[in-house]
């Protein structure tokens, strides 16, 4: 599918929920209006996403937490999974953006495909689900993001090519934007 | 606070330069400061700290698998309104520079590190340490402007305040070095 077609899928079931973008997400994300409140974006330093995202579901269980990953950051930081699948989250929502290629950098493959369902499920998530269809995934988020987390949403994006954008937002102030508003809205 | 190693660089001695503090008395300091979460990659100076966090539900002790997932995790919680910091050791704040220079200094997330020096002999001082990773993390924070506070022995133990009060004032990253193994 494409990333624009997952994007609009995902802002439509995210019902509230805080996100974190990272890489080739973070300017979809922006665009498609979901940016702007009760986000944070993962800058300069590729791979900590997931992490940045695990802080934010154990500090407010309340809330459902969306991580808009890629795949060539998550290889990264890989033993995220298992610290997540570790802490076990029920509020977490990992959706990973695969193209199989560091696209930022021009669309170099990735050292090599990997099952990112199957390493999830081996790590400790409560469930993974691949997608390469957007409206397959439309239909079923709704019931993936009322279940139980930590899951991994895998899907599999068409490759793009073209210059590499970024939004003029800094992450210090996302930061304590999304500091205050958690603040001023506490868990009940 | 230190940039530099405590002492002065010279022959070594038998006398230790670092002594010990209890991790009983760490423990206390963590409580006493509502540090809500300690995320550590474990750290063998710190084993007994580590057993008494174990044993505690508060803080709540995260183990995790790299340097740079805790910073980020740090983050989120700091997001999210907790009061978390990190425990870890030399060598994995030196792997984790990319994300202290991204999230700590950059996005100016309060970033409390409790660092053991891994490998020190307690006799000489950092600087003359002939094992790089000891000698070189004062320099290293130096360079990218990290206050660092060194624990060189009980008397020192209230830098541990100091620099998590620092971190908070300054939105960024304060590193508490500490010099010899917990008792």
């Amino acid at each position: 599918m494409r990333r624009e077609d997952a994007i609009a899928t995902l802002a439509a079931a995210r019902n509230g929920a805080l996100s974190v973008a990272t890489m080739q997400t973070v300017l979809a994300w922006h665009e498609a209006g979901q940016a702007a409140q009760d986000h944070v974006d993962n800058m300069g330093c590729m791979g900590t996403a997931s992490a940045l995202g695990l802080g934010l579901a154990l500090a407010r269980p309340d809330r459902k937490v969306m991580v808009l990953d890629g795949d060539g950051s998550l290889l990264m930081q890989l033993g995220s999974l298992v610290t997540i699948g570790g802490a076990a989250p029920p509020n977490y929502y990992h959706f990973v953006f695969d193209n199989g290629v560091y696209e930022t950098t021009g669309n170099q493959p990735l050292p090599a495909r990997v099952d990112f369902c199957g390493l999830a499920r081996s790590a400790g998530y409560r469930q993974a689900h691949s997608f390469a269809d957007a409206g397959a995934l439309a239909a079923a988020l709704p019931a993936i993001l009322a279940s139980q987390g930590p899951v991994l949403i895998h899907l599999s994006i068409e490759r793009e090519e073209g210059p590499i954008r970024w939004p003029r937002v800094k992450m210090a102030d996302q930061v304590q934007a999304l500091k205050e508003r958690l603040a001023a809205a506490p868990p009940r | 606070m230190s940039t530099a190693g405590p002492g002065s660089p010279g022959a070594a001695t038998a006398t230790p330069v670092a002594r010990s503090v209890a991790a009983s008395v760490l423990f206390r300091e963590i409580q006493r400061l509502g540090i809500t979460h300690v995320i550590t990659v474990p750290d063998t100076h710190q084993k007994t700290l580590l057993a008494l966090l174990a044993a505690s539900d508060t803080p709540r002790l995260l183990t995790v698998c790299t340097e740079d997932e805790a910073i980020a995790i740090n983050a989120g919680l700091y997001i999210g309104g907790q009061r978390p910091m990190l425990l870890i050791q030399n060598n994995g704040l030196l792997a984790s520079l990319n994300a202290l220079k991204a999230i700590a200094l950059d996005a100016r997330v309060p970033t409390l590190l409790l660092v053991g020096q891994f490998a020190r002999d307690v006799t000489r001082t950092n600087a003359e340490s002939p094992v790089r990773a000891v000698r070189m993390i004062e320099p290293t924070l130096a360079t990218w402007g990290v206050p660092c506070y060194p624990i060189e022995g009980p008397e020192d133990v209230p830098h541990f305040a100091e620099a998590y009060q620092r971190a908070q004032d300054e939105r960024g990253p304060a590193v508490v070095l500490l010099g010899a193994p917990t008792s």
